[in-house]
């Protein structure tokens, strides 16, 4: 039942992809564009296939920085939610600084990281951590804020301790929000990780880019470019399936509410 | 509570996975590692270092090279010492020098400047004079409208007829077609692209301009902290590199095959093309490789003077050193 209403749903946007697609073919070949300057989609698909090995090497090199990037960020924003959840004055005095760290323009940030601390993963993990750190935060910070207060009352009354009331009241009510800030977060780190990597690395998709570019394979780009954005739609749905695992009752809820 | 626990081991196993990948590289036994800072996606300029790497004359010389793109700020990190050595151009070694980061040329990549400006040949626009009310894509640096300017003033041309357009990382060839009718490239490589799509250019070549603007670019650079304090890795890295480039210059085919070994993303015909024409460009009339002229580095700064893009001279004999050339 569900399986034949999700292949419904998708079949306009796949038909629009389609028809796109088919139509940027046609322009290429009647308008006989040079490759350098638009490259058609099966030009594009046949540099993908070329360069399948290359383009992987490149991407695991990018995902390390983006796995370890989004653990750091992760870690520091829960860690940091909590503290703003249990203290208000570090609340008032942090809040600002989450904002300021989302301002940094991360183009001219990301250079003097490089200067700092060197042309490691470290730079490039700092700066996806920098990129996803602002929306997890800021979403827990929000979710920790929702619980209802009589919940909490509840609980006290029940004589239940602070990390009690954390565990089953504030950390469940504030998980559907800290999922919603990871999906958003793990979209922005792969673009994170490209920054990074275009002003100073060995490898990843970034240099790949780079080198394609400057060599003027405007296909071999386009191919890169199909690569991150299927990389961000993986992570995206990685983090939607383990929402609904670690949240069980709410995908039930999310399911009668779709029907 | 039973959140939390997955939580924790889907926190662990993320954990796990990062460190493991990233212990994974580790160096050969008894090589020391150098890391060597690109400013630009790897091409034919550093050929001789890919050959040396891929010959393993940097690992005769016990060392290992990491070889690092770095666009941008090259200089900052040779100068604070995240990197051993890297490439650059005189003109950014002057302006580095005079902001006190202490930096040195130790070799000339090619002994002249292959760069210069190109245009379609239906534009007309055949010597500098021709750059009046034409419309010039670059980055708009100061240095680039001092440049245009020197050279019509030459001629006699009125500069303020120019119309500077900023085109950024727009690739030349398609600048040149679309947003301008000028545009400041290295023959060596947008040239030679050129050559290869069937695209007709008149080229004005900077050095035959304008003596002053025969500067070096690339250039290898050091740190002064590592030329005082570990001269012998300067002397074991310039003589791999040297062997390097002697060898592109021997033998093309084989550096253009080690080029793509290591950056086998770059285009094969452009490559071998760009290698063939640089062959005798890496050296030309110098008694050895990478050997630089007081001359050079003077007349350049001077012109900089003049033009009113520095406000003093930088000391020459600090910004460039012959002592490592082989």
């Amino acid at each position: 039942m569900k399986k034949s209403l999700n292949i419904k749903n998708s079949l306009p946007p796949v038909t629009i992809i389609l028809a796109l697609l088919l139509l940027w073919e046609l322009i290429c070949k009647i308008t006989a564009i040079p490759e350098f300057i638009l490259p058609s989609p099966s030009a594009i698909g046949s540099s993908l296939a070329a360069n399948y090995r290359l383009i992987a090497s490149h991407s695991v090199t990018t995902l390390a920085a983006v796995a370890a990037g989004l653990f750091l960020a992760v870690t520091v924003a829960v860690l940091a939610a909590l503290a703003m959840d249990r203290w208000l004055l570090i609340k008032q005095a942090m809040f600002p600084l989450l904002v300021v760290s989302q301002a940094v323009p991360i183009f001219a940030l990301a250079p003097l990281m490089l200067i700092w601390f060197g042309v490691g993963l470290a730079p490039k993990i700092l700066i996806v951590a920098l990129v996803c750190f602002f929306p997890l935060a800021v979403s827990l910070v929000e979710g920790l804020e929702q619980v209802n207060p009589e919940e909490i009352e509840l609980m006290q009354v029940m004589q239940a301790g602070r990390w009690m009331i954390m565990q089953h009241v504030k950390f469940p009510a504030a998980l559907p929000y800290f999922f919603s800030g990871l999906k958003i977060a793990a979209t922005y780190s792969v673009l994170g990780a490209i920054i990074g990597e275009w002003l100073g690395a060995r490898a990843g998709l970034g240099i790949y880019m780079l080198r394609a570019k400057n060599s003027f394979q405007t296909s071999d780009v386009f191919a890169s470019i199909i690569i991150v954005v299927v990389l961000s739609l993986l992570l995206f749905k990685i983090v939607e399936i383990t929402g609904s695992l670690v949240m069980p009752w709410r995908k039930e809820k999310d399911l009668t509410v779709e029907d | 509570m039973f959140i939390l626990k997955k939580l924790l081991i889907l926190l662990f196993f993320v954990l796990l996975i990062t460190t493991l990948t990233s212990c994974s590289a580790s160096a050969p036994q008894d090589l020391e590692e150098v890391t060597l800072l690109l400013d630009w996606t790897p091409n034919t300029n550093y050929s001789g270092i890919f050959a040396a790497m891929e010959e393993g004359y940097y690992r005769e010389e016990g060392i290992d090279l990491q070889v690092v793109e770095a666009p941008g700020s090259v200089l900052q990190m040779i100068a604070t010492g995240q990197a051993h050595f890297g490439i650059s151009y005189q003109e950014e070694v002057v302006f580095a020098r005079l902001s006190d980061l202490p930096v040195v040329s130790i070799a000339a990549v090619i002994q002249h400047n292959t760069s210069g400006f190109a245009s379609l040949k239906e534009r007309d626009i055949l010597s500098p004079a021709d750059f009046e009310g034409k419309r010039y894509g670059g980055w708009g640096s100061p240095v680039e409208e001092a440049t245009i300017k020197a050279l019509m003033d030459k001629h006699g041309a009125d500069f303020n007829l120019v119309d500077i357009v900023t085109t950024g990382e727009v690739d030349s060839l398609i600048a040149i077609e679309r947003d301008a009718d000028f545009a400041w490239i290295y023959y060596g490589w947008t040239g030679i692209e050129a050559e290869l799509k069937g695209i007709d250019l008149n080229f004005i070549e900077l050095r035959l301009e304008e003596e002053a603007l025969d500067y070096y670019t690339p250039v290898i650079v050091a740190s002064e902290e590592l030329i005082a304090e570990n001269p012998t890795l300067a002397e074991r890295f310039m003589n791999a590199t040297s062997k390097g480039y002697r060898l592109a210059m021997d033998d093309p085919e084989t550096a253009a095959r080690h080029l793509l070994t290591h950056a086998p993303e770059l285009d094969h015909d452009l490559v071998s093309a760009s290698q063939e024409w640089l062959v005798d460009k890496y050296q030309a009339e110098a008694d050895t490789w990478g050997l630089q002229d007081k001359k050079t580095w003077e007349a350049y700064s001077n012109w900089l003077l003049e033009n009113g893009l520095i406000d003093k001279m930088p000391e020459s004999e600090k910004a460039y050193t012959n002592r490592f050339v082989r």
